[in-house]
């Protein structure tokens, strides 16, 4: 019983850590725009949390600098299982601008693997609440697939 | 065999964990509900905190390197315990279970425990985050405890009148007066003590002006920053069921006098009130107010919120 | 009572001073021999104790014992008596007890130190000295005994003398010490200069009546004396230097029982000599004295380093609390003293040894370098924080349910005599607790939580026969604490009895009929009421339960499949899940030492904190200062008011 009701929340409630791995900030203001009056993403449940301990889906900005490589794979793998990754913006897929830069280690692909990825510099609210609603779906699958195994 | 059996209603379902946790829940929604109202938001469902403990439930519990495996696990669910017992401790109006076995300052020591709780559970935790928070948690503290001292005090000596002692800190002999005298809260000289008393609320659960120990921005969830899975769903719904608890309490100490007869229709305007203390001392400070400083936090309780207490504990001191 | 108890008392006495005569006899040939003698006389003066209880403590008698059988003649006390009722005995237990767990503790924790019979001789000497004091009826006597205890005291804290501070601790010990020794001396030349006699039972019978300015100032002389043996404000900054170096054995004794020599001091003052706590000025006096104590040094206890030194700062705040309700002279505040006095010993104990097993296995108090131990030394830690919680007063431990009386008594007072002061004491007895609480999380959090600073990674677990007295304390934590209705009835209402009960001490003494003869009633009773509830044993059924519930539940609603909990495969293992989040960076040493808590607290009294560590200079002329301005102030009181 438990479990099935654990499984319907899964979806409801998924909290969102932000990683910025040397993003313009673009991204990241339109990700907090998201939470505001206008897009609301609360009413999905969506809450954005200060620890990847408590952590659902983690969504990373910004072409991954060398800086931020290391820093980067560390907390995604402190996020607990099941776990959803979104990549915001061109950046974490391509680079996009600072694609050949000595210091870009991209593309998220390489550190993990990406579930959701939303394009356009800087992605639309509209397209990030989209996302994460998509995030939100896979991140109850992916309790299932772990129930099943 | 029906003692046993009353036993254990009491403690599973009314006033214990079934009625705590669903009224609990019920009110941190709605506060999350009015809150987003307010700020012209839709906002979560009304279960989102049920939502928020499943999911919880269903993650995996990463016990760091640095932690202390056993009171890291341990901690939440005392602290839980210790907080259902609060709540079996407080009177709802006439239906009262285990009120006679408790008073005032076992109430305020109960709930230091159910703070110190989730104090050694960030200590066990070894983070560097858990460390500020905790001592984030204590300065909260130690700050809404000297008002929640004198308010207590205040009430006790008003309640007490009469009374071989001159003074009572039964909760039970409290409800008691205010049934034949008339609610605490519209005696003029306790209404500071009762304004003070809906400041130490939100502070005494950690709601948002004054949820300095776990400022998710700052300091990485402070006390909870390591925690996952389980015991870090637990945690939030201790945060919640604390919200129903403090309500309560303050309906014991200053509206006590409401008493219908009937415990159902007694829990009912028990849930009431608590909706409306929700909105009150939360819901409205949460959406109005930025975060507060924790030097500040200490210096308001310790002048503004403390000096309304004193006023109302020398008032009843000189017998107005 | 069988006759030969009679002898009991100064057998106890005879044994322990014997066993320090012999130590330092036969002391020095092997450790066994050594250890032998101190177990045997510590076992006998145990023993010889607790069989006094039931004869005393529950049927109510007591022993009177006229050294060499000089019996007073015409009601003129000139022999040497030692007399044992329920107080006495009570507090003797206190002694006992902890004599034997320091003693024991010793054993294993001194293993490192050398010239290990003089530490023992002095130790059997601290003992037996404090025990005399205790169980004497004779005013000069218990002079003669502060003296020995003081003087081994000192000896004791400077035993570990290559510690840096431990000689000067020491020092500051002997000067002030001196200073509270010679007020007792002149307190005591004052009143046989009055009376011509020195005997306490007939002191009781004519010190009330013989209320002239000269006894008044004996009053303020021993008070301020016996204040200064149980270091009460203004004396705290003694405590704390010589603690922090003496060794945590001696911690123990110096806290757990000779500061409750200080208390019965002053309760024998107050309640039997001159039964004069019934007087408002008195009960402001002692009171406002209890107050400051408690408050000051537990404010104080936020800005230490080291452990012990925080610890010291606690006891005598804890001390301070005993004296507050010991000055309410209302019969429940007096239970709740006692109680908590006894409760102090033991968790004081407790939290001291626990230092000392800290110092023993990692070699530093240092709160701002420590860190982490718990995972090194989770037994310690588990007393410690059965320790800290009974310290702070968390139910069900033994200090909530003392403390729990103390408040009790403090507002009943306020309610009954309708005076604000009390309402204070109150508050401030509330918020003391709120802030030793405080203390403990600091100290929880730097040395046994947080990260494991790489200078200790070799740390180990202390010795079982560190341990083993560690957990008799422990358990004497919880048991009180459970059930206080018991130690109500057995230990706290016999003494509270023979506390307030001056014709009883008298009369056993000098012949029944003596105190009546003088007109000596007593003047409180020792029933009283409650105005609240506390029953531990019900909360904890219910705590049990409603665990036992949620468990339940959780065990439930668990699926193995999806809810994993992870283990660490090995300390080697290098997985950064299992690293404490730091905003990604990789794991380092980062500990939030004791220092960096509070800060928001601390930032708002800084002025009060820097006016504090001024006042607390560190230079002995200062506090030689502040003690004479103490007896000055008391002696000016005292002479205006009473």
């Amino acid at each position: 019983m438990f479990q099935n009701m654990i499984d319907k929340s899964m979806a409801k409630s998924p909290w969102i850590f932000h990683v910025n791995a040397g993003s313009c900030n673009g991204c990241d203001i339109e990700l907090v725009s998201v939470l505001t009056p206008r897009y609301d993403a609360e009413r999905l449940g969506f809450r954005l949390t200060g620890t990847p301990r408590q952590a659902d889906i983690v969504v990373v900005s910004g072409p991954i600098t060398s800086q931020t490589r290391d820093r980067l794979v560390r907390t995604l793998a402190q996020v607990p299982e099941p776990r959803v990754v979104v990549s915001l913006g061109s950046c974490p897929r391509s680079g996009n601008v600072f694609k050949g830069s000595y210091c870009v280690d991209g593309p998220l692909e390489k550190y993990t693997h990406v579930d959701v990825s939303v394009g356009g510099c800087t992605p639309k609210p509209e397209a990030i609440v989209a996302a994460l609603a998509k995030a939100a779906e896979i991140l109850a699958e992916k309790r299932k697939e772990m129930r099943q195994k | 065999m029906t003692t046993l059996l009353w036993t254990i209603f009491h403690v599973l379902v009314f006033p214990g964990l079934l009625f705590c946790v669903v009224v609990g829940v019920l009110l941190a929604g709605l506060d999350r509900k009015l809150v987003a109202r307010m700020q012209n938001r839709v906002g979560p469902p009304l279960l989102q905190p049920w939502y928020d403990f499943l999911k919880c439930c269903g993650k995996e519990t990463i016990i760091p390197r640095h932690a202390r495996r056993g009171l890291f696990l341990a901690a939440p669910i005392i602290g839980f315990a210790a907080l259902i017992t609060v709540a079996l401790f407080i009177p709802v109006f006439s239906y009262s279970v285990y009120s006679t076995s408790a008073d005032l300052v076992v109430i305020l020591y109960l709930l230091t425990a159910v703070g110190v709780s989730m104090i050694v559970g960030a200590a066990a935790s070894g983070s560097p985050f858990a460390g500020v928070g905790l001592s984030r948690e204590m300065v909260a503290m130690i700050s809404y405890e000297l008002p929640f001292v004198l308010v207590l005090l205040a009430v006790g000596r008003m309640a007490g009148e009469g009374s071989p002692l001159g003074v009572t800190f039964s909760l039970q002999a409290i409800v008691d007066w205010q049934t034949v005298n008339g609610n605490l809260l519209f005696h003029w000289s306790l209404i500071p003590a009762a304004l003070a008393m809906l400041f130490v609320i939100p502070c005494e659960i950690g709601m948002h002006p004054f949820d300095i120990a776990e400022a998710e921005t700052e300091i990485c969830e402070g006390t909870l920053a390591e925690y996952s899975g389980p015991p870090a769903g637990l945690f939030r719904l201790t945060h919640c069921v604390k919200m129903y608890v403090m309500c309560a309490l303050f309906c014991v100490l200053f509206l006590g006098g409401i008493r219908t007869g009937y415990a159902a229709l007694d829990a009912l305007v028990m849930v009431g009130l608590s909706v409306v203390l929700t909105f009150v001392t939360m819901s409205v400070p949460h959406a109005v107010c930025a975060r507060f400083k924790v030097e500040q936090v200490f210096k308001f309780y310790w002048t503004v919120v403390a000096g309304l207490a004193l006023i109302s504990l020398i008032l009843v001191w000189l017998g107005l | 009572m069988y006759d030969f108890m009679y002898h009991f008392p100064v057998l106890a006495i005879m044994a322990l001073f014997l066993g320090a005569f012999l130590n330092s006899l036969v002391g020095r040939r092997n450790a066994k021999v050594r250890n032998t003698v101190v177990v045997l006389s510590m076992l006998a003066a145990l023993v010889m104790m607790l069989s006094l209880v039931k004869p005393i403590l529950l049927d109510g008698n007591s022993i009177v014992y006229w050294l060499s059988n000089w019996a007073p003649v015409e009601g003129w006390a000139i022999g040497i008596s030692l007399e044992v009722d329920a107080l006495s005995l009570f507090f003797a237990l206190i002694v006992v007890v902890a004599v034997f767990v320091s003693g024991v503790y010793s054993f294993f924790y001194m293993d490192r130190d050398d010239s290990l019979v003089n530490y023992y001789t002095l130790f059997l000497m601290l003992s037996g000295s404090v025990l005399g004091l205790v169980l004497s009826g004779d005013l000069f006597n218990m002079f003669v005994m502060i003296e020995i205890m003081t003087f081994t005291a000192v000896a004791l804290t400077a035993f570990r003398n290559t510690y840096e501070g431990a000689l000067e601790g020491a020092f500051k010990y002997l000067v002030v010490g001196s200073l509270g020794s010679t007020s007792v001396l002149i307190g005591i030349a004052l009143i046989y200069s009055q009376t011509h006699t020195l005997n306490l039972a007939q002191l009781a019978a004519v010190l009330p009546q013989a209320d002239n300015p000269v006894t008044i100032l004996a009053f303020a002389f021993l008070f301020v004396g016996f204040g200064s043996k149980a270091f009460l404000f203004p004396f705290h900054p003694l405590a704390a230097d010589a603690h922090a170096v003496a060794p945590a054995s001696i911690s123990l004794m110096i806290s757990g029982v000779l500061t409750k020599c200080g208390v019965y001091g002053i309760i024998r003052l107050g309640y039997c000599l001159y039964q004069n706590m019934d007087q408002p000025f008195v009960q402001y006096f002692v009171t406002g004295v209890g107050v400051f104590s408690m408050f000051v040094c537990v404010t104080m206890a936020f800005n230490q380093h080291n452990f012990k030194r925080l610890l010291a700062f606690h006891s005598i705040s804890q001390v301070g609390y005993v004296i507050t309700v010991v000055g309410l002279g209302s019969a429940l505040g007096l239970s709740a003293g006692l109680f908590h006095a006894m409760n102090h010993t033991i968790f004081k104990g407790l939290l001291f040894l626990t230092a000392g097993a800290v110092q023993h296995a990692a070699g530093s108090l240092d709160l701002d370098e420590l860190g982490g131990l718990s995972k090194k030394m989770p037994h310690t830690c588990a007393l410690f924080l059965i320790g800290a919680a009974s310290i702070s007063g968390l139910p069900p431990f033994n200090g909530f349910a003392s403390k729990w009386m103390i408040y009790e008594a403090a507002f009943q007072q306020a309610g009954e005599t309708g005076n604000f002061f009390f309402v204070v004491v109150c508050v401030a007895a509330l918020i003391t607790s709120v802030l030793t609480l405080a203390s403990f999380v600091k100290v929880a959090q730097s040395v046994f939580f947080g990260q494991l600073n790489p200078r200790f990674a070799n740390t180990h677990e202390v010795s079982l026969g560190m341990r083993i007295p560690m957990w008799i304390l422990a358990v004497l934590c919880i048991l009180p604490g459970l059930f206080p209705d018991k130690v109500q009835q057995w230990l706290l209402t016999p003494a509270t009895l023979a506390a307030v009960n001056a014709p009883g001490y008298i009369d056993a003494a000098m012949g029944t009929g003596y105190a009546a003869q003088h007109g000596v009633e007593a003047t409180l009773s020792a029933g009283f009421g409650m105005s609240g509830a506390w029953q531990p044993v019900m909360w904890l059924l219910l705590l049990i339960s409603v665990t036992l519930a949620v468990c339940i539940v959780a065990l439930l609603g668990s699926d193995e499949k999806a809810t994993v909990t992870s283990e660490i495969s090995s300390s080697e293992d290098n997985d950064p899940k299992y690293d404490s989040f730091f905003s990604g960076e990789a794991s380092v040493y980062s500990q939030v030492g004791g220092s960096d808590l509070f800060w928001g607290f601390k930032h708002n009294w800084r002025h009060y904190f820097s006016f504090m560590h001024n006042w607390h200079s560190g230079v002995v002329n200062d506090y030689t200062l502040y003690g004479a301005a103490a007896i000055a102030v008391a002696l000016v009181l005292c002479v205006i008011f009473l």
